[in-house]
């Protein structure tokens, strides 16, 4: 079968910066599948290195306020963003104040994992594995969630920043920064390339497979360049890697070829030194930029997608109560979780606050877990994803399953 | 100045070097071409998960084994080379590993000359002159880019020579290991205090460390201002220890998450003959903490502390250590020991820790054989690892051990090239040509998931497949590939460039596909592939002609880099 020659060397002269090269198939004409049923879509963003829930959420007044304070003489926030009697919010996140009081955010206070670990990298990994302190566990709890409903789709699952644990094993995901990215450079040969490829990653291994499936994504996601993407209702995306990881999600899901899952990860939260500088510093930098992420993601998404759209926010652990002498805080235990989406209760605080007493503390240092983060993704599983099975996903849990009311 | 750099995200650092990848560039740059109307995959009912028991790979000679797990991947004539060490495998394994593992031996004038033309301005600086010339007394106004750009030079030519010697250096196993010990002892380039020191961590520490002693190399890690800052240490008193460094000491650098018991009273863990705890708690962290406050930096930029200068080295700073006594381990460590005598013996009951013989061994397995080393070979390892504790070339045992067991020779594509390797090892396959490496390259390392010592976390990048073998990851490599054999990665704007010449790398008498698919098939893999993969690879270069017939100069010239290029994105050139 003959491939017809491009003029490639005349392309080729004008271009020897390669990274301008690049070219894929367009797509004029296409029929998405459907989406095979009514589940929202599940977009997990994971801020990595365990956020200072005490300042995400401090207490708003009475005797934990005074604790509070008094623990954090240094780095305590002040002029909170009120959201019930008990507790504010930091000033960084007033984008995600407006989500809260128009009833589309959640808060689940006091949550995390129930397990003893202070480790970054352990609690990542149960929390994901979805099987707290079994570390065995061959896949991750997105993938047996997925297991369970199937995902009949062309693109089920996208990840925009490689595999995490939560889909280990789960071999359909397809990982991709952003779509301009996300392109095959072309030397003129490209087709009969990827037909060549098609074969040699026929085979039944991790490695083939996942080779066969960037072909696949590739045919989804090359024509997203042809176009700049113009959000929705005047959102407008940072330019940095969460807000262009945010665009890309959005994208695929206005593409509405069946995106399940969506996993961000969003690093930077562990804050040892110089967490704060008043009510600005580096912890306000980073909630702002995730207020902003979330709440033009939110916006962009309000053109039709946010009734089927279910977004969590978590972290591996919260933080130690008292600072340290460096102007931060050490690892803790119990965290806070934001879920958002046109189904959540918003404007609520979740769970049952344990206080700041020594005594109510875990190993009278952090703020204990009353809530098992299980609860949270059982109830939005139960309620938004279609998986009632809750004892497949989460091993063992299922007779502790008790929901709080989260999700309508 | 630091909080400064902080909010310097990689793309300020990027554009501090001049890399941009724009989207005005890619548009002007698209050919012209059809628009082809593409099907779209139809639903497939795959099954989700991974088949655990993929089909077996088939076997290949010790010598692609040696090589691809010993080195960043063959060049042209290592097979050969390594045929002639001796007359059967066991000894020109036992040639290779001990060459290897004596680099001083190893004539390596190739990379001399292209380190010498790279020409250098900051490498050969010791810690106290990065210190001084780069932080202490940048002469640069700090608002403007030029104070930047000094600021970070080191490291810049750091990851310059690095490529540089992972791709000329003879002394492969050496570059392997510095890639495998920065990992483990890991440090983010760009953190914002010391960027510059990254040049001697690398070197005075990592590089001069990994043939030896453990326990030594961990002392130097401890006190070297780029862990000390990395992990906090710098500001660790008595009055606040901050446990950041301790913990990872004992989770990443020593014993290991698996000897982690969890939040639990000290006193109820199981301890050895000795009395020394099996396990760590969260307590013995705490402890350690304490036990190190006071080393820090002697970095008394504008707050005055007694005794404190401005010379970046490290010191131990007596009024901020805790004198008070101690419980690690179950080691009582009593009250008002010598200077350093604390932290000092916290070191001495990690590196000696059976738990930490294990888990070196099990992630220096992991890294040379396979993703699941088998238990034996850890167990060799770990036992050498702790009959030599005190051996001043106890780490090169080690590898011997490894490199040397039965384990290491019978094992084959249980583990693919991380991205830095899978990059490294297409140009040397294709023996590309640069001596300043142009920004391209580190940009697309980076795209494939692993920018050169840019990982965040103290964790260092995965060194397992599942971490890898991902969509983005890998269209990269298969770019990367493209931009290498087509030349298109040079740097236009400080000239520098990687130039790849396939067409004078093949015989002129082979002029059918199938001849050139062959010759290169077994050059860059240095074997066969399966029949249907090798008619796969002629097709491409045959295009409309027969596979056997004769073809033009201007068809080979043409299409023969577009070949090559699918070879290296193949399966079979990722696996070692």
């Amino acid at each position: 079968m003959p491939t017809p020659i491009l003029p490639r060397r005349n392309f080729l002269q004008g271009c020897s910066y390669a990274i301008a090269s690049m070219a894929g198939a367009r797509l004029t004409n296409l029929s998405f599948a459907e989406q095979n049923n009514s589940a929202d879509t599940m977009v997990v963003v994971f801020l990595r290195g365990g956020w200072d829930a005490l300042n995400v959420v401090p207490p708003l007044q009475g005797d934990d306020r005074g604790i509070y304070e008094q623990a954090r003489p240094d780095i305590k926030i002040s002029e909170l963003l009120q959201l019930n009697d008990q507790f504010g919010l930091h000033p960084a996140l007033a984008p995600l104040h407006d989500l809260y009081q128009a009833g589309n955010m959640g808060i689940v206070h006091a949550v995390g994992l129930d397990h003893d670990t202070r480790s970054h990298f352990d609690a990542q990994e149960f929390i994901e594995l979805g099987t707290p302190g079994s570390k065995s566990t061959t896949s991750g709890w997105i993938t047996r969630y997925l297991q369970g409903v199937g995902a009949s789709s062309i693109l089920p699952v996208l990840s925009t920043s490689g595999q995490p644990t939560s889909l280990l094993n789960f071999t359909p995901t397809v990982s991709l920064s952003t779509p301009e990215d996300f392109s095959q450079w072309d030397n003129g040969l490209v087709a009969s390339q990827q037909k060549a490829l098609r074969q040699l990653y026929s085979g039944d291994s991790l490695l083939h497979r996942a080779g066969t499936r960037t072909l696949d994504a590739l045919n989804v996601v090359s024509p997203l360049v042809e176009a700049e993407y113009q959000p929705s209702n005047g959102a407008s995306y940072n330019d940095d890697e969460f807000g262009q990881q945010l665009k890309t999600v959005a994208q695929m899901i206005k593409l509405e070829t069946g995106l399940r899952v969506a996993a961000v990860d969003y690093g930077g939260w562990d804050t040892h030194e110089y967490e704060t500088d008043g009510n600005g510093g580096y912890i306000a930098e980073l909630l702002g930029n995730l207020a902003s992420g979330l709440s033009n993601f939110y916006l962009d998404l309000d053109s039709g997608y946010t009734n089927r759209l279910s977004v969590v926010v978590i972290s591996e652990f919260g933080r130690r109560l008292v600072q340290n002498e460096s102007y931060g805080t050490d690892h803790g235990h119990g965290s806070v979780m934001f879920t958002l989406g046109g189904n959540v209760n918003g404007g609520q605080v979740f769970g049952n606050w344990p206080g700041l007493n020594n005594d109510q503390l875990y190993d009278h240092a952090d703020l204990a877990v009353t809530t098992d983060y299980r609860q949270v993704l059982s109830e939005l599983m139960t309620a938004r994803l279609g998986n009632p099975n809750i004892e497949s996903v989460f091993p063992g849990f299922s007779g502790n399953y008790n929901p709080l009311g989260i999700y309508r | 100045m630091t909080s400064q750099l902080t909010r310097l995200t990689r793309r300020d650092f990027l554009k501090l070097s001049g890399t941009l990848a724009t989207a005005s560039l890619l548009a002007a740059c698209q050919p012209e071409q059809e628009t082809p109307v593409v099907s779209l995959p139809t639903t497939e009912s795959e099954p989700f998960v991974a088949n655990e028991t993929p089909t077996p790979l088939p076997a290949v000679q010790l010598a692609i084994i040696a090589l691809s797990r010993m080195s960043f991947g063959m060049r042209p004539g290592d097979i050969e080379s390594f045929l002639a060490l001796g007359g059967n495998d066991d000894e020109r394994l036992r040639a290779y590993v001990q060459q290897q593992l004596n680099p001083d031996s190893i004539d390596d004038s190739d990379f001399e000359a292209h380190y010498s033309a790279a020409a250098f301005e900051t490498l050969y600086k010791s810690h106290e002159q990065l210190y001084a010339d780069h932080i202490a007394s940048n002469p640069y106004d700090s608002n403007n880019d030029d104070y930047w750009q000094w600021y970070s030079k080191p490291a810049h030519e750091l990851v310059d020579a690095t490529l540089l010697r992972a791709v000329y250096s003879k002394k492969q196993l050496t570059e392997m290991l510095a890639d495998f010990w920065h990992n483990h002892f890991n440090i983010y380039f760009w953190q914002d205090d010391g960027v510059p020191l990254v040049a001697s961590y690398n070197r005075d520490v990592l590089r001069s460390h990994m043939f030896s002693n453990f326990r030594q190399m961990l002392e130097a890690v401890a006190t070297h201002p780029s862990m000390l800052y990395y992990l906090n240490q710098n500001n660790s008193s008595d009055a606040g220890p901050n446990e950041n460094f301790a913990r990872e000491l004992f989770e990443l650098h020593t014993l290991g998450a698996e000897n982690y018991l969890g939040v639990r009273d000290p006193n109820t863990v199981e301890k050895d003959a000795s009395g020394i705890s099996v396990g760590y708690v969260d307590n013995d962290v705490y402890e350690a903490a304490r036990c190190f406050t006071g080393w820090r930096v002697d970095d008394d930029l504008g707050e005055w502390q007694d005794g404190i200068e401005i010379t970046g080295n490290f010191i131990y700073y007596r009024p901020w250590h805790d004198r008070f006594n101690k419980l690690v381990l179950g080691k009582y460590i009593v009250a008002d020991q010598s200077d350093m005598q604390d932290g000092r013996d916290v070191l001495d009951l990690l590196a000696y820790h059976p738990g930490t013989a294990r888990h070196i061994a099990r992630k220096l397995c992991r890294r040379f054989i396979s993703d699941t080393p088998p238990d034996s070979v850890v167990q060799a390892a770990a036992a050498t690892f702790t009959e030599n504790h005190d051996a001043p070339d106890q780490l090169k045992r080690v590898m011997e051990t490894i490199l040397l067991s039965d384990e290491f020779k019978q094992s084959w594509g249980q583990k693919i090239k991380r991205p830095f390797e899978a990059g490294v090892s297409i140009m040397r396959a294709l023996n590309s040509e640069f001596t300043r490496v142009p920004s391209g390259i580190s940009w697309m390392i980076g795209m494939m998931g692993q920018p050169i010592f840019e990982r965040r976390s103290p964790d260092g990048y995965p060194d397992t497949k599942e971490a890898w073998a991902n969509s983005m990851s890998i269209l990269y490599r298969w770019n990367f590939a493209v931009g290498i054999a087509e030349n298109w990665l040079n740097d236009d704007d400080t000239g520098a460039t990687v130039l790849t010449d396939v067409y004078s790398q093949t015989p002129a008498e082979i002029r059918t596909a199938e001849g050139l698919a062959d010759f290169w098939i077994n050059r860059l893999l240095g074997r066969t592939m399966a029949d249907v993969d090798r008619n796969a690879i002629i097709e491409v270069m045959a295009q409309e002609y027969g596979i056997q017939e004769q073809l033009s100069d201007d068809h080979v010239q043409y299409v023969l880099p577009g070949m090559i290029e699918v070879i290296l994105m193949s399966p079979d050139f990722q696996w070692k």
